[in-house]
């Protein structure tokens, strides 16, 4: 599932590489090092779970797999929202914040205006695709660093979701809305959450891997001026990738106050943190031009495991914030010295970032 | 006079000045004493709050761990006065001490790695915060020492006696940017890192000078906090991120680097605090005041790029892709001013 694999294989096809029989440990190094994060992370769910399941009782009982399951699917795509951006080598702070605007928004048309279910999640879904669209458009019409415009509307959305809804609460009591966050799917241990995540996933891996506006945000992520010598309508790439984000975050919304019913504006304010562990653990190359889908998903059960068997073995929550950034910064620092092994393992990939050409061969 | 009338900020202060004068005249309440006063007392934590980001910024980074360091500084001088009994002034020395030690540990991950420092200082940001949640379970110090309650509670008429630790701090960050060799070195890889590089400056010495600096200013700022708030809570620092932006980009640091205009930060912040005591006292909500300073954010950076163009300063097309998290450092290279620091 991952594009950058093949970017590597390609690479590796065609660079004349010194032949050296590697040793049992280099060859599993190597394995580890080109097959994204993927392995890595089933490695450490395995040990988490291991762990866990000896250390805390219930940590594999089906009502906690199932909240796990329930968070872990909508950091996964938290991950994908902010992925999409990182993918054209740009970032969305926002992505809480138009969290919070989409809560408030699904809050007050089913709670408030009594609007059927599926006119509210298309609605949400609009605002949603068009918030994002305003910062792309803003990001494109000053040429300014998506950083500090994603972190000027960050502020304004925040501010106008809880303008909006004046700090009212709203119990959302929809019987489908309710079913989706708090029902199951085949066992009892899996929250319907779980499908939407991975029907997102398989989305996004069709994106990347068939379709040819996703090969021009890698090549636009990758490198961007080349990308435009080539042809590829830039602006156009990027505002889409703006617009999915949007709706990823939307979805994530929708999930989110799926299982948490009772919903304010204030939601959303925590997601920065998660969105960006999702994707940089999972593999996604801050500079741009990378993604691995199963590396999100996977990163985020990690993630959500991890934050859960703390819990589970009695660890203080006051003490649950420490591990986050911890976690965020051995991902970051594993993720840097992979690339930088990588570099040294293939000589022709140090000199140049991938060819958008050899993503669009594949 | 010139100089100063040509700055980013001239125009903003003037408005705020003249909106100033209209509210008060139009509201009892906006120009008494007090009011000023309590302006100035939340302008002068801004700035230190911004001067903390500034100085990462002046080397083309940032630091999103402004926040997290002032967290953990907080509660380690409250602990150090309140649980370990130490007399304040080694307590505050030894808070100022961990928010060096903070911004060095950024500095050095980010040096040595060449990471971008958001994602790094995200991640230890969070820890720092972490940590300070932890140690205090949550459990905000109440025993907060005189001198700091008078310090940040004390005032002559509207003068409150915050805004001189604030401007000694404006005053030695701008001396150091200008008259240092450190400073200076600062601004040169932060404008351009190759030409600094080649002139045999150091990045990695430049890039965590910055971090250990902004470290200790946002102890600063937390130590001054302390007063205002009469109370060591691990929540300080949260909602800190807009604003340690907002000061210095409204105050005319460039997010390229190569600039830092200490100034800048003082006027910024004074116009900030200014414009949310406004909205306040106009009874608008504050959750426009929030609004308000993200739009005021994106108006200062446009305004400052427009400006740039109006002066003819730098050719930088408005067109330009923007770059993303790993690339302000080819940014950097990009600008097209030279970043020695001219004033």
């Amino acid at each position: 599932m991952a594009a950058s694999a093949a970017i590597d294989g390609q690479l590796q096809a065609s660079a004349p590489v010194p032949r050296v029989w590697p040793s049992a440990i280099e060859r599993v190094r190597e394995a580890l090092g080109t097959q994204t994060s993927a392995i890595g992370l089933i490695f450490l769910i395995a040990i988490t779970w291991t762990a866990f399941g000896i250390a805390g009782s219930g940590f594999l009982g089906s009502y906690n797999l199932y909240s796990i399951g329930q968070l872990a699917a909508r950091d996964a795509v938290l991950g994908m929202a902010q992925a999409m951006l990182i993918v054209v080598a740009r970032m969305n702070l926002a992505v809480g914040s138009i969290g919070a605007v989409c809560t408030s928004l699904l809050g007050y048309l089913l709670v408030s205006a009594g609007v059927p279910v599926w006119l509210a999640f298309l609605l949400v879904a609009v605002v949603g695709v068009l918030a994002a669209v305003l910062m792309g458009v803003a990001e494109l019409m000053t040429g300014l660093s998506s950083f500090i415009v994603t972190l000027a509307f960050l502020s304004a959305y925040a501010g106008g979701a809880l303008l909006f809804t004046g700090g009212r609460q709203y119990q959302i009591s929809s019987s489908i809305v309710t079913r989706l966050g708090n029902g199951t799917l085949f066992s009892s241990a899996i929250c319907p959450l779980v499908a939407i995540a991975i029907v997102c996933g398989v989305a996004c891996w069709l994106l990347y891997s068939r379709n040819s506006l996703g090969w021009k945000m890698l090549a636009v992520g990758a490198n961007e001026r080349a990308a435009r010598a080539s042809g590829v309508n830039v602006s156009r790439v990027v505002l889409a990738a703006y617009a999915l984000s949007g709706l990823l975050c939307a979805v994530a919304t929708v999930m989110n106050a799926s299982y948490e019913l009772n919903v304010n504006a204030g939601f959303g304010s925590d997601w920065l943190l998660p969105s960006f562990i999702a994707a940089v653990l999972g593999g996604v190359a801050l500079t741009g031009g990378e993604i691995s889908v199963t590396g999100i998903l996977l990163a985020a059960l990690f993630f959500d495991s991890l934050q859960s068997g703390l819990t589970i073995i009695n660890v203080p929550s006051y003490w649950i914030e420490l591990p986050e950034g911890l976690v965020l910064l051995v991902a970051v620092l594993l993720d840097r010295a992979r690339r930088a092994r990588r570099r040294t393992m293939q000589p022709r990939s140090a000199t140049s970032t991938p060819e958008p050409d050899a993503v669009v061969a594949q | 006079m010139n100089r100063v009338l040509r700055t980013q900020w001239a125009p903003l202060l003037a408005a705020t000045i003249v909106a100033g004068i209209v509210l008060s005249l139009a509201t009892k309440q906006f120009g008494s004493s007090f009011n000023v006063y309590t302006i100035l007392q939340t302008a002068a934590v801004y700035t230190v709050i911004g001067l903390s980001q500034m100085m990462v910024l002046a080397v083309a980074d940032m630091s999103l761990a402004v926040g997290g360091i002032a967290s953990l500084v907080t509660i380690a001088t409250g602990n150090l006065y309140q649980v370990q009994h130490w007399p304040i002034g080694a307590a505050i020395a030894g808070s100022l001490a961990l928010g060096l030690a903070c911004g060095l540990v950024n500095g050095a991950i980010i040096a040595t790695t060449k990471l971008s420092g958001f994602i790094v200082t995200l991640a230890t940001g969070t820890a720092f915060t972490g940590i300070a949640y932890g140690i205090t379970s949550s459990i905000p110090y109440s025993n907060i020492a005189s001198v700091l309650t008078n310090l940040g509670q004390g005032r002559a008429a509207f003068f409150s006696y915050l805004l001189l630790p604030a401007i000694a701090m404006t005053l030695a960050v701008g001396a150091g940017f200008r008259w240092l060799p450190i400073g200076r070195s600062l601004l040169a890889v932060g404008g351009n890192k190759d030409a600094a590089v080649l002139s045999g400056l150091s990045e990695k010495r430049a890039i965590v000078t910055a971090h250990a600096v902004s470290g200790v200013l946002a102890a600063v700022a937390a130590v001054l906090y302390i007063g205002v708030l009469q109370s060591a809570t691990p929540a300080t620092g949260s909602d800190w991120l807009i604003i340690s932006f907002a000061v210095p980009i409204i105050g005319g640091t460039a997010l390229v680097g190569g600039e830092a205009p200490a100034s800048g930060c003082f006027v910024a912040a004074i116009v900030l605090s200014a414009i949310n005591d406004a909205l306040i006292v106009l009874n608008v909500n504050t959750e426009a005041v929030q609004m308000a300073e993200g739009l005021l954010i994106f108006a200062a950076v446009i305004a400052g790029k427009l400006g740039q163009s109006v002066r003819g300063g730098t050719r930088r097309s408005v067109g330009r892709p923007s770059t993303g998290p790993g690339r302000l450092g080819q940014i950097a290279q990009d600008a097209a001013t030279p970043g020695l620091g001219m004033p």
